[in-house]
Protein backbone atom coordinates (compact mmCIF):
# COMPACT_ATOMS: atom_id res chain seq x y z
CA UNK A 1 0.00 0.00 0.00
CA UNK A 2 2.70 2.11 0.73
CA UNK A 3 4.62 1.46 -2.66
CA UNK A 4 1.23 2.41 -4.52
CA UNK A 5 0.58 5.82 -2.19
CA UNK A 6 3.87 6.89 -2.80
CA UNK A 7 3.12 6.09 -6.99
CA UNK A 8 0.85 7.84 -7.19
CA UNK A 9 1.26 10.97 -5.18
CA UNK A 10 4.64 11.09 -7.48
CA UNK A 11 2.33 10.85 -10.47
CA UNK A 12 0.04 14.16 -9.02
CA UNK A 13 3.09 16.11 -8.38
CA UNK A 14 3.97 15.20 -12.27
CA UNK A 15 0.84 16.46 -13.31
CA UNK A 16 0.69 19.58 -10.54
CA UNK A 17 4.32 20.34 -11.99
CA UNK A 18 3.08 20.33 -15.50
CA UNK A 19 0.46 22.41 -15.04
CA UNK A 20 2.41 25.52 -12.71
CA UNK A 21 4.40 25.45 -15.78
CA UNK A 22 1.69 26.08 -18.14
CA UNK A 23 0.81 28.78 -15.98
CA UNK A 24 4.24 30.55 -15.59
CA UNK A 25 4.64 29.71 -19.67
CA UNK A 26 3.75 32.92 -21.49
CA UNK A 27 -0.01 32.03 -22.20
CA UNK A 28 -3.26 33.92 -22.14
CA UNK A 29 -5.51 34.73 -19.69
CA UNK A 30 -8.23 31.71 -20.10
CA UNK A 31 -5.35 29.15 -20.65
CA UNK A 32 -3.96 29.84 -17.12
CA UNK A 33 -7.59 29.76 -15.23
CA UNK A 34 -8.05 26.58 -16.83
CA UNK A 35 -4.45 25.56 -15.62
CA UNK A 36 -5.40 26.44 -12.31
CA UNK A 37 -9.00 24.87 -12.42
CA UNK A 38 -6.70 21.55 -13.20
CA UNK A 39 -4.24 22.01 -10.41
CA UNK A 40 -7.10 22.34 -7.95
CA UNK A 41 -8.60 18.86 -9.20
CA UNK A 42 -5.06 17.50 -8.87
CA UNK A 43 -5.07 18.83 -5.18
CA UNK A 44 -7.85 17.39 -4.10
CA UNK A 45 -6.79 14.20 -5.60
CA UNK A 46 -3.94 14.08 -3.96
CA UNK A 47 -5.56 14.90 -0.36
CA UNK A 48 -8.24 12.13 -1.24
CA UNK A 49 -5.24 9.51 -1.64
CA UNK A 50 -3.50 10.72 1.25
CA UNK A 51 -6.75 10.87 3.49
CA UNK A 52 -6.77 7.23 2.45
CA UNK A 53 -3.83 6.25 3.18
CA UNK A 54 -3.36 7.63 6.61
CA UNK A 55 -7.52 7.12 6.96
CA UNK A 56 -7.70 10.68 8.53
CA UNK A 57 -11.23 12.37 8.74
CA UNK A 58 -9.59 15.79 8.91
CA UNK A 59 -7.86 15.89 5.19
CA UNK A 60 -11.55 15.17 3.72
CA UNK A 61 -12.98 18.17 5.31
CA UNK A 62 -9.85 20.11 3.53
CA UNK A 63 -10.67 18.26 0.58
CA UNK A 64 -14.12 19.42 0.34
CA UNK A 65 -12.83 23.19 1.11
CA UNK A 66 -10.43 22.61 -2.21
CA UNK A 67 -13.39 21.71 -4.31
CA UNK A 68 -15.80 24.58 -3.26
CA UNK A 69 -12.36 27.10 -3.76
CA UNK A 70 -11.46 25.62 -6.53
CA UNK A 71 -15.15 26.43 -8.26
CA UNK A 72 -15.19 29.63 -7.07
CA UNK A 73 -12.04 30.70 -8.48
CA UNK A 74 -13.16 29.70 -12.28
CA UNK A 75 -16.21 30.94 -11.74
CA UNK A 76 -14.56 34.59 -10.75
CA UNK A 77 -11.81 34.49 -13.32
CA UNK A 78 -14.45 33.59 -16.20
CA UNK A 79 -16.70 36.87 -14.94
CA UNK A 80 -13.49 38.91 -14.90
CA UNK A 81 -12.44 38.02 -18.26
CA UNK A 82 -16.07 38.41 -19.45
CA UNK A 83 -15.99 41.99 -18.04
CA UNK A 84 -12.69 42.93 -19.67
CA UNK A 85 -13.69 41.70 -23.15
CA UNK A 86 -17.37 43.12 -22.84
CA UNK A 87 -15.92 46.81 -22.02
CA UNK A 88 -12.97 46.78 -25.14
CA UNK B 1 -7.12 -15.59 8.60
CA UNK B 2 -10.69 -14.11 6.34
CA UNK B 3 -10.26 -10.84 8.08
CA UNK B 4 -7.05 -10.84 6.23
CA UNK B 5 -7.98 -11.60 3.04
CA UNK B 6 -10.73 -8.85 3.12
CA UNK B 7 -8.25 -6.19 4.30
CA UNK B 8 -5.73 -7.40 1.38
CA UNK B 9 -8.86 -7.40 -1.13
CA UNK B 10 -9.61 -3.64 -0.04
CA UNK B 11 -5.96 -2.32 0.00
CA UNK B 12 -5.66 -4.02 -3.71
CA UNK B 13 -9.23 -2.18 -4.66
CA UNK B 14 -8.05 1.09 -3.33
CA UNK B 15 -4.97 0.75 -5.07
CA UNK B 16 -6.37 0.10 -8.27
CA UNK B 17 -8.54 3.26 -7.80
CA UNK B 18 -6.24 5.39 -6.39
CA UNK B 19 -3.89 4.74 -9.55
CA UNK B 20 -5.86 5.47 -12.53
CA UNK B 21 -7.28 8.40 -10.99
CA UNK B 22 -3.64 9.87 -10.89
CA UNK B 23 -2.54 8.33 -14.26
CA UNK B 24 -5.96 10.80 -15.32
CA UNK B 25 -4.47 13.23 -13.91
CA UNK B 26 -1.35 12.99 -15.61
CA UNK B 27 -3.07 12.76 -18.93
CA UNK B 28 -4.76 15.72 -18.81
CA UNK B 29 -1.76 18.04 -17.55
CA UNK B 30 0.13 16.51 -20.85
CA UNK B 31 -2.75 17.42 -23.01
CA UNK B 32 -2.75 21.03 -21.51
CA UNK B 33 0.39 20.94 -23.31
CA UNK B 34 0.11 19.45 -26.35
CA UNK B 35 -3.62 20.43 -27.61
CA UNK B 36 -3.46 23.26 -29.78
CA UNK B 37 -6.29 25.78 -28.88
CA UNK B 38 -8.05 26.87 -25.97
CA UNK B 39 -10.71 24.73 -26.51
CA UNK B 40 -8.92 21.94 -26.93
CA UNK B 41 -7.20 22.12 -24.27
CA UNK B 42 -10.58 23.00 -21.74
CA UNK B 43 -11.62 19.62 -23.31
CA UNK B 44 -8.05 17.69 -22.11
CA UNK B 45 -8.68 18.89 -17.98
CA UNK B 46 -11.92 18.91 -17.52
CA UNK B 47 -13.25 15.42 -18.22
CA UNK B 48 -10.46 14.26 -16.14
CA UNK B 49 -11.40 16.35 -13.75
CA UNK B 50 -14.18 15.14 -12.54
CA UNK B 51 -13.29 11.57 -13.48
CA UNK B 52 -9.89 11.41 -11.80
CA UNK B 53 -11.66 13.23 -8.55
CA UNK B 54 -14.31 10.32 -8.10
CA UNK B 55 -12.00 7.30 -8.84
CA UNK B 56 -9.42 8.65 -5.77
CA UNK B 57 -12.52 9.30 -3.94
CA UNK B 58 -13.63 5.95 -4.15
CA UNK B 59 -10.33 4.45 -3.27
CA UNK B 60 -10.17 6.62 -0.44
CA UNK B 61 -14.19 5.43 0.49
CA UNK B 62 -12.68 1.76 0.41
CA UNK B 63 -10.10 2.97 3.15
CA UNK B 64 -12.66 4.13 5.66
CA UNK B 65 -14.67 2.52 7.98
CA UNK B 66 -16.59 5.09 9.65
CA UNK B 67 -20.01 6.42 7.80
CA UNK B 68 -19.45 10.05 8.78
CA UNK B 69 -15.72 9.54 6.89
CA UNK B 70 -17.34 8.05 3.97
CA UNK B 71 -19.97 10.60 4.01
CA UNK B 72 -17.60 13.37 3.74
CA UNK B 73 -16.49 11.38 0.75
CA UNK B 74 -19.28 11.31 -0.99
CA UNK B 75 -19.61 15.35 -0.05
CA UNK B 76 -16.78 16.20 -2.25
CA UNK B 77 -17.63 13.91 -5.06
CA UNK B 78 -20.84 16.04 -5.38
CA UNK B 79 -19.34 19.10 -5.34
CA UNK B 80 -16.40 18.19 -8.13
CA UNK B 81 -19.38 17.03 -9.91
CA UNK B 82 -21.43 19.75 -9.75
CA UNK B 83 -18.88 22.46 -9.87
CA UNK B 84 -16.41 21.36 -12.14
CA UNK B 85 -18.75 21.44 -15.05
CA UNK B 86 -20.38 25.09 -14.00
CA UNK B 87 -17.19 26.39 -13.83
CA UNK B 88 -16.01 25.12 -16.67
CA UNK B 89 -19.29 26.22 -19.19
CA UNK B 90 -18.54 29.70 -17.64
CA UNK B 91 -14.72 29.74 -18.82
CA UNK B 92 -15.77 28.26 -21.85
CA UNK B 93 -18.58 30.79 -22.93
CA UNK B 94 -15.37 33.86 -21.40
CA UNK B 95 -13.01 32.50 -23.52
CA UNK B 96 -15.39 32.50 -26.67
CA UNK B 97 -13.88 30.97 -30.09
CA UNK B 98 -10.16 31.87 -29.18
Amino acid sequence: MKLVVTICLGLLVLAGALGVARIVRRSTLGDRAIAFDMLTSVLTCSLLVSAGYLRDGLLLDLAIVLGLLGFIASVTIARFIEARDGSE
Amino acid sequence: MMNDVFSTLRDVLSAVFMLSGSLLAVVSSIGIHRLGSTRARMHATTKPATLGVLLCAVGAATQFVDVSDIAKVLVVVILQLVGAPIGAHMLGRAVGGK
